[in-house]
């Protein structure tokens, strides 16, 4: 949720809730108010008929209370205390009943106790509360607007640098060339001015630092590269030398193969820095059916020198991509497949629009997916270096392909979604 | 790079061997300034980075080829010896080793007149070896040259015997000599 939407709704609960309840004690205390002024009348009507009935000795008519009701009922020698009750009032006129209060007491006249009963209207404060409850309620409701459109437009608006900053923050790669100016954002606030500050001086700071890290990884590889193509060529030259025996050839051919390796391991390092920041630009369109052809032949004698049956159920599927990454994908896959292969072993390789799977039968059985693609994760009976997947996957992230892995006895496989 | 360029400019070369990580200055420098003299010398570069966008300048700049270090000597030899042909001969021409004569150009193999039909690799293979003639060759670089980037899925090279067999067996068949000679533990040698 938006902060700004976060914030509307968290001052509309607030505000609401507070003219709701001010609505009900503004309700409360006036009906309280009201009731004792009215109970203040009653007691006053209840003196005077007193008065009265003391001083005639007999009942008054209801003709005396000119807007009051009164009864008298007779009850014996039963005594009752004063007390206020809310009562249905009928109004003589118009016959329509409206609530009331009415105070209920005893006289004695002629040694006769006498229920007094004096109702009178409440009608007129009813109105008074009915009034103020309408302005409460119009009150919220202006309220909750103003609200509501302030949030919407104002606070918005005052946002606006923040999520500008954080469109350029998005879009931030430290492998851009293209210089992306932050100072130039238009800010009004403090704030964002501080946060457009410490972005910049990140900004170019990570940079800086990625420029250094980049030439410090070149340096590095240039810097083992050199010395080992000494050591390559000289081993060349050794083996030319006719007074070596088997066991000599057999450890020097040992030492070129460790030579390989290092310099492979080298060149796979580098390419996983250049893929992670995504320096590799050459895209195009690739016909991918073509090209899983020709890899799959040239894989041939691998795969004859094992005897794998090999299946391809091709469509023709076309995608965006660099075409030096793309090589690199299928074969670090294929050679996955052929080199964990099984002597008789079987690879199919299916391709729609959808999807590429490529299967193989394994002496081994199913792999742990979450750890597969790390980096130097890799089996136990592996010669490799255990980054084939690890490229294989960081490639296929760089175009948002899906790359995962999965084992249906017999066949490990490997699916990229495009 | 400066003695480098002075020598360029004194003498003729048949072929140029390029380390672009000069110690005093961009090896591409050296290439434009060689191209400037309008110099036909065939010129490989020789580099630690083995980045497209490095190979595709270079090769931009006028080279004849990239090789990324560290690489077979053989490797080098056979590189050379191919600019060198294409650049001495204009690429028509015909190698001739023994009773071997290529056709390079449209990469027919005869022997004695008799033509010996080989696949690609056994021919690519056969040329390797000439340009590597009287070298012992490691195993490795065979399949490096012949199967560049993808091969590092080999376990073991061993698969390259299957075509040195085919190869060994049909020179054997036209000439009756053996020109391969396996050398115990790392690899083979043509004479």
């Amino acid at each position: 949720m938006k902060l700004a939407q976060q914030y509307t709704r968290a001052s509309i609960i607030i505000t609401f809730s507070i003219l709701f309840f001010a609505g009900i004690i503004y309700y409360v205390a006036i009906s309280y108010i009201s009731n004792n002024q009215l109970d203040r009348d009653l007691t006053e009507e209840i003196d005077e008929v007193t008065y009265y009935v003391n001083r005639y000795h007999k009942l008054p008519t209801p003709v005396d209370f000119d807007e009051d009701q009164a009864t008298f009922m007779p009850i014996g020698q039963r005594t009752i205390q004063r007390r206020f009750v809310n009562i249905p009032f009928v109004e003589p006129n118009s016959k329509k009943t409206e609530s009331g209060r009415a105070v209920i007491d005893m006289i004695r006249l002629n040694g006769i106790n006498y229920q007094v009963t004096i109702a009178e209207s409440k009608e007129g404060t009813e109105y008074l509360a009915q009034i103020i409850g309408v302005i409460t309620i119009t009150l919220t409701a202006i309220m909750l607007a103003a609200l509501f459109f302030t949030n919407r437009y104002i606070l918005n608006g005052l946002w606006q640098p923040f999520y500008k900053l954080l469109g350029g923050l998005k879009s931030f790669s430290v492998a851009n060339n293209m210089e992306y100016h932050y100072a130039e954002y238009p800010v009004k606030a403090d704030e964002f001015r501080e946060l457009r500050e410490a972005i910049d001086t990140m900004a170019t700071k990570a940079r800086g630092d990625y420029q250094t890290l980049k030439n410090f990884t070149e340096n590095a590889s240039h810097e083992m590269m050199t010395p080992l193509a000494v050591i390559a060529s000289k081993l060349d030259t050794l083996i030319q030398d006719e007074d070596l025996n088997a066991a000599h050839y057999e450890q020097l051919y040992n030492i070129s193969l460790s030579i390989n390796k290092l310099s492979r391991l080298n060149q796979s390092l580098l390419l996983l820095v250049k893929i992670d920041n995504k320096q590799i630009k050459d895209s195009a369109l690739i016909n991918l059916k073509e090209l899983i052809d020709e890899k799959v032949n040239q894989f041939q004698e691998m795969i004859r020198n094992k005897e794998i049956t090999i299946t391809c159920e091709l469509a023709n599927k076309n995608i965006y991509a660099s075409q030096y990454l793309v090589d690199i994908l299928l074969n670090n896959l294929l050679s996955n497949a052929v080199r964990h292969n099984i002597k008789d072993g079987r690879i199919n390789i299916r391709l729609d629009a959808a999807q590429l799977v490529i299967e193989n039968t394994s002496p081994q059985s199913s792999l742990d997916e979450t750890k597969i693609f790390e980096r130097f994760e890799k089996g136990k009976t592996s010669e490799g270096m255990g980054l084939g997947l690890t490229i294989a996957r960081n490639i296929c992230n760089n175009y948002a392909f899906d790359l995962s892995y999965s084992f249906a006895e017999p066949f490990h496989s490997f699916t990229v979604r495009f | 790079m400066t003695s480098a360029l002075e020598k360029i400019s004194l003498y003729n070369y048949d072929c140029i061997l390029l380390d672009v990580g000069l110690p005093d200055g961009d090896g591409l420098k050296l290439l434009e300034k060689i191209k400037a003299l309008g110099k036909e010398e065939g010129v490989i570069i020789i580099s630690a980075r083995n980045s497209l966008d490095d190979k595709v300048a270079g090769l931009n700049y006028g080279a004849d080829d990239y090789l990324v270090k560290p690489f077979h000597l053989a490797e080098l030899k056979a590189r050379v010896a191919a600019v060198y042909r294409r650049k001495a001969f204009k690429g028509n021409n015909l190698l001739q080793y023994e009773d071997i004569s290529i056709n390079l150009q449209s990469m027919d193999v005869k022997i004695n007149q008799n033509n010996l039909s080989l696949t690609k690799k056994e021919y690519d293979m056969l040329l390797y070896f000439i340009a590597n003639k009287g070298k012992v060759i490691a195993k490795n670089a065979i399949a490096e040259h012949l199967w560049k980037d993808e091969i590092d899925l080999a376990d073991n090279y061993d698969f390259i015997y299957t075509h040195i067999k085919n190869l060994r067996k049909k020179l054997a068949d036209l000439t009756g000599k053996d020109f391969i000679k396996s050398i115990y533990g790392i690899g083979y040698k043509f004479s």
